[in-house]
């Protein structure tokens, strides 16, 4: 057996009070596909920030080929020959493909007019992998999945050893993982070591040659890929018991429509939707599934009505309420849960009871009784466990997980029309997520509309009464839970419309 | 004490400290006797009733200027236009002077102070309008009007309103007594003032207690959050702007009619600028404004008379001023830094 | 008007357009490159204000322009300092520190340089003698313009080419979008955001040196007018684009040159009136380009967070 290329010893590191890494070791073998497995917070993101030089461990030591060594920044784990590719890209999206390889690259020449060798040697990964991309377009004009691609090749360029991949199939489509899975086993088979961090089983069955399963910290599980089942995985990820299921909504008592969207068409920051039609009854949940950056994000607002609408009509209980911004009526009907709490579903400066009561902002009285706000916010946080329980911190001291429940506290507390959950459990821990489904279930229990947009496709297949596609701003097709396919939903969010069933 | 006051504290102690540091430095630079010269500066700023009335005469025009940043300062807005204004209320309350010179004081006082207030509130408009619809960003529109308005009033006062006898400086007819606005405590110091030190409390407490501030406090820190609820930046926006104009109008006028006695080429010696900087000293706040601006009118009114007296060009002051914003700004800085890294 | 005359208009409107775009195009070269690095400088009105009266001062002791453009690039770098200090070293806010830093060069210049207001200096000479004045459009031209115009526009070439085209040129553009990522990469954003205001100070500084010992050859209190806030406005306008920064300014200074003609003429306006053309120019062009996209297109990313768009 030869000898692990990178190991990894005692690791421990803590941020605060929370120890995200425990006694962590681990090794890396060259032609190998790792699969780091775990659930969102278990700390392997963090192991791997730490090996390339993002964070350094309280305690522990990292060597590579028998060496000790002690990365104090990305650069040095990049000329070791460690790379990363993000979650969050690294890359620039007013700059050219071209340029942002350029910039990765160590060695590149001062002078770089387009035509030269040297500056062409940038593209040589990049060719392999995505040979339709034109080097010459801006960052910003690119998929996500084509995103991935060039930040792969940026890593490549650095003839890195190890090739770190986080989260990577949580913003492709089906087809673009398959395509994904590819390179992973063809880079393994060229004798690199592929680490790849995922929460994803099906991620594990199709490359990895061996898994490491990590829960709150800790190494709670290691063997060769085949001799796991998903079940044994599934229960190492979360611990025994932990997985309370949530019951699926009951179907809605009626078919009357309490929701009518006809013909909505909106842009946002450039970004567009185009005629999007539907009807949803009360106490029905539409899934939207899709790709994220295929106009999630303005379909979500316009329905909010937060944006103005340049055709078409959103009628809920009869009223249109399509681009009317500044309705007060409408704060009441609607509810809206967004994705990333903290940017765009509350003010961070403002104290936790001024948050609770924005939607009542617009009709206190001229001198608003602050003890009154204090109060009502008191009982919401204690309703809907967030934590700390003090109201006058300020919104950006509390976690992901305790804004969204101050964000649920603030909008589904009271009896809504329609709910607009937009990537809600982005972010959040499995027992929080369950918590979000949860108030959002028994709001339509209640008769309101849900439209439930996420990336989770599981998750919607599971609880969603239909299920939409969106694909570059147009429905592809909705399809009732029970008719629901994979192999169709995957192609509609690809782009292609289902052939004539 | 909380945490955050005692770096304010320290803050505030150390950039003072700076600041006479950094002043000692340049007054040893131009061959003068640092500490005798401050203290002389103390003494010309509060010395006696003549100093401090010297000192309020020029804390006013920069009082208001400084509540024309704060305001929009909370909406997140960041203006200089205070200069231009000013200009533009002096020129507009002029206009009701230069038509009506013989009116009855109890017409003509009140109409010119509105046409003063109107006058800046339509140039702090104008740019809160184009931040608003036109998302030009407010700090480069108004930087640019306040040269347009000084030269708007050079060119009445050259032109239509140019006095005959006003022969070597131009100007207009000196404001009849119906025009001018009084004095208090027997002073140069004007009613101005008080007018003030009012709109400061008022704006405080409006901006403090009312659901109009907790408007202000939501728009300025997510404007898609404050749209969800129903708060609209485009109305916002134009009231503080054009409040924030109304109140350096109203300082112009009353600075050319209380203390020039007629409109001339140069009202203001940066009053406007001068009212950024104690806006920004105040950490913008309203109350905070009030002394502040005293002290650095003291400053000013301390530079006037070593111009006077010692013989030191009165653009030390503009150069004080500029030490001190640089003191002020390093201080504050690093408290922010080290408070930051204390989380 | 026949046809020499036309022409010999036209050269010499041009030659008023490129004496009265040079120090702009400096000063706005400067600024770009200074918010390329995700910086704002508000400061540049008193870094040009610095390199007009030290240029002029250091010009009329040693006769010599050379000397007084060099010792006015260097007094926009000094200022320029105050500002990277602030910014970078002590996490000021840029706009604050942009206005403190104008406030100093304003009561520094206004101070210092009382002595020198109205002095006369003699500039470079021009690129031609006066024997070629009768050459048909470019005989004013050669005449009118000092070894400074041509300069001034291989500068800004040069910068543009700089930008686009090498390695550090694509280093501070990344610092510009991305602070975190320019990091990641390797690249020292604080050192390249250090250089990019140092080298706005230098070129504002050379920029008023230009005003003052090459197209007025005088000093005046507050001479700058305001140039340096019109720049930060054509910066916009200009999309950061080096390139770009030479047909606005021209625009720019065509307009300037038309103002000056207007007065000239004895039209019955006013010459204050006339003088307000610039900065409302200045306005329109940038109100133009703001309206027409939600998000200005071109901004390097830094930047929104000291515009102050928030949403």
């Amino acid at each position: 057996m030869t000898e692990p290329l990178v190991t990894l010893s005692s690791i421990r590191k803590q941020f605060g009070s929370v120890v995200a890494n425990d006694d962590v070791s681990l090794v890396i073998n060259t032609g190998e596909v790792l699969a780091l497995l775990g659930e969102n917070g278990a700390g392997k993101s963090t192991l791997m920030k730490i090996l390339y030089g993002f964070y350094t461990a309280d305690d522990g030591t990292i060597s590579i080929q028998g060496k000790p060594v002690g990365f104090s920044s990305p650069r040095e784990a990049m000329a070791a020959g460690i790379g990363m590719v993000f979650q969050q890209f690294s890359l620039v999206p007013a700059l050219s493909v071209l340029e942002n390889l350029l910039a990765a690259l160590p060695d590149a020449p001062w002078l770089q007019p387009r035509g030269s060798a040297r500056v062409r040697a940038a593209l040589r990964w990049l060719t392999r992998l995505a040979p339709d991309i034109d080097p010459a377009r801006a960052v910003r004009t690119l998929g996500v999945g084509e995103r991935q691609l060039v930040e792969l090749a940026k890593v490549l360029n650095l003839d890195a050893r190890v090739v770190i991949l986080d989260e990577p199939t949580s913003v492709l489509t089906p087809a673009e993982s398959e395509r994904l899975y590819g390179f992973i086993r063809t880079l393994a088979s060229e004798g690199k070591a592929v680490v790849l961090i995922t929460h994803k089983l099906a991620d594990v069955g199709a490359c990895a040659d061996r898994i490491v399963v990590m829960r709150g910290g800790k190494v709670v599980d290691r063997a060769g890929a085949s001799e796991r089942t998903p079940g044994t995985l599934v229960e190492a990820m979360v611990g025994r018991g932990a997985m309370g299921s949530l019951s699926a909504p009951a179907p809605p008592a009626t078919n009357l429509p309490l929701l009518q969207v006809r013909g909505l068409s909106a842009t946002v920051q450039g970004r567009v939707v185009r005629d999007i039609t539907f009807e949803l009854a009360a106490g029905e949940i539409l899934g939207v599934a899709g790709v994220s950056g295929n106009g999630q994000f303005t379909l979500a607002e316009a329905l909010a009505g937060l944006i103005a609408v340049d055709q078409g009509d959103v009628v809920l209980n009869g009223f249109s309420i399509a681009g009317h911004v500044h309705d007060g009526a409408i704060a009441d009907e609607v509810a809206y849960i967004p994705e990333r709490p903290l940017d765009n579903a509350v003010v961070a400066e403002l104290d936790l009871a001024l948050n609770l009561a924005l939607r009542e902002a617009r009709r206190f009285s001229f001198f608003p009784r602050r003890e009154a706000i204090v109060g009502r916010a008191r009982g919401l946080i204690a309703a809907h466990d967030v934590r700390p329980p003090q109201p006058a911190l300020a919104a950006s001291s509390l976690s992901g997980g305790n804004l969204q429940k101050l964000v649920i506290a603030r909008e589904l507390s009271g009896k809504v029309d329609l709910v607009i959950a937009c990537y809600p459990t982005m972010g959040l821990d499995v027992l929080a997520a369950q918590a979000v489904y949860r108030e959002m279930f028994r709001q339509a229990a209640e008769g309101a509309c849900v439209v439930w947009i996420s990336e989770e496709l599981d998750d919607l297949l599971s609880y969603a009464h239909r299920i939409a596609v969106i694909h570059d701003g147009e429905i592809m097709g909705i399809v009732r839970r029970e008719d629901a396919d994979r192999q169709a939903l995957g192609r509609w969010m690809a782009g292609r419309a289902m052939d004539a069933a | 004490m909380s945490p955050a006051t005692s770096m304010r504290i320290v803050a505030v102690i150390g950039g003072g400290a700076a600041f006479v540091i950094a002043a000692a430095i340049f007054l040893a630079a131009i061959g003068r006797p640092p500490l005798a010269t401050l203290s002389q500066m103390v003494l010309y700023a509060f010395g006696d009733s003549y100093s401090l009335s010297e000192s309020l005469v020029k804390a006013t025009p920069i009082l208001f200027c400084a509540l024309a940043v704060i305001l929009p300062a909370r909406l997140g807005l960041i203006t200089v236009g205070g200069e231009g204004q000013l200009y533009l209320g002096a020129l507009t309350g002029t206009a009701v002077v230069v038509s009506f010179p013989a009116a009855p004081m109890i017409l003509l006082l009140p109409a010119m102070l509105a046409a003063g207030a109107v006058g800046g509130a339509l140039w702090g408009g104008i740019a809160g309008v184009l931040r608003a619809r036109c998302n030009v960003n407010e700090t480069i529109s108004t930087l640019l009007m306040n040269y347009v308005a000084v030269l708007l009033v050079s060119y009445v006062v050259y032109g239509a309103w140019k006095d005959p006898t006003s022969l070597g400086w131009p100007a207009t007819i000196p404001f009849p007594k119906a025009a001018t606005v009084p004095g208090v405590f027997g002073t140069r110091a004007h009613a101005g003032l008080i007018a003030g030190i009012l709109a400061a409390v008022i704006l405080h407490i409006a901006v403090t207690h009312t659901r109009w501030g907790i408007a202000l406090r939501v728009l300025a820190g997510n404007r898609k959050v404050a749209a969800m609820v129903g708060f609209d930046f485009v109305r916002q926006t134009l009231l503080v702007m054009a409040i924030g104009g109304t109140l350096a109008g109203f300082a112009g006028i009353c600075e050319t009619s209380a203390i020039q006695g007629r409109l001339q080429g140069g009202i203001s010696v940066g009053y406007g600028l001068t009212g950024f900087l104690v806006a920004w000293l105040s950490g913008q706040h309203f109350l905070r404004a009030i002394p502040i601006a005293i002290l650095v009118g003291g400053l000013i009114a301390a530079g006037d008379a070593l111009q006077l007296y010692s013989k030191i060009p009165s653009a030390s002051a503009t150069i004080l001023q500029g030490l001190l914003f640089v003191a002020a700004l390093a201080a504050s800085g690093a408290a922010g830094r080290r408070s930051a890294r204390h989380e | 008007m026949n046809e020499t005359e036309a022409l010999a208009v036209a050269g010499s409107w041009v030659a008023a357009m490129l004496r009265s775009s040079t120090p702009l195009m400096m000063v706005t070269l400067g600024e770009t490159l200074t918010q390329r690095v995700g910086i704002v400088n508000l400061g540049v009105e008193g870094q040009m204000l610095c390199g007009a009266c030290v240029g002029f001062a250091v010009a009329a002791q040693t006769g010599s322009p050379v000397l007084g453009f060099a010792a006015g690039a260097a007094a926009g770098l000094l200022l320029s300092l105050i500002h990277a200090a602030l910014c970078l070293g002590f996490d000021a806010n840029q706009i604050g520190s942009g206005i403190a830093v104008f406030t100093l060069g304003l009561g520094l210049t206004s101070y210092f340089g009382r002595a020198a207001i109205g002095g006369q200096v003699t500039g470079l000479a021009p690129l031609a003698g006066a024997n070629v004045a009768g050459v048909p459009f470019a005989g004013p031209i050669l005449t009118q313009l000092t070894p400074i115009a041509p300069l001034a526009i291989l500068i800004v070439l040069a910068a543009g080419f700089w930008l686009y085209r090498t390695r550090t040129g694509l280093n501070w553009r990344v610092v510009g979008e991305s602070f975190q990522t320019a990091r990641a990469l390797g690249i020292r954003p604080l050192l390249v955001q250090a250089q990019g205001i140092l080298i706005g100070g230098l070129l504002s500084g050379f920029a008023g040196a230009i005003l003052s010992v090459d197209y007025t050859q005088t000093w005046a209190n507050e001479m700058t007018k305001g140039r340096g806030f019109v720049a930060v406005g054509l910066v916009i306008v200009a999309r950061w684009n080096p390139f770009y920064v030479l047909p606005v300014v021209l625009l720019f200074g065509l307009s300037e040159a038309a103002t000056l003609r207007l007065q000239a003429t004895g039209l019955t306006f006013s010459p204050y009136l006339i003088s307000c053309l610039p900065y409302v120019v200045c306005l329109i062009c940038v109100i133009v380009v703001s309206v027409r996209e939600g998000r200005i297109g071109g901004m390097p990313a830094q930047l929104g967070s000291v515009f102050g768009s928030r949403n």
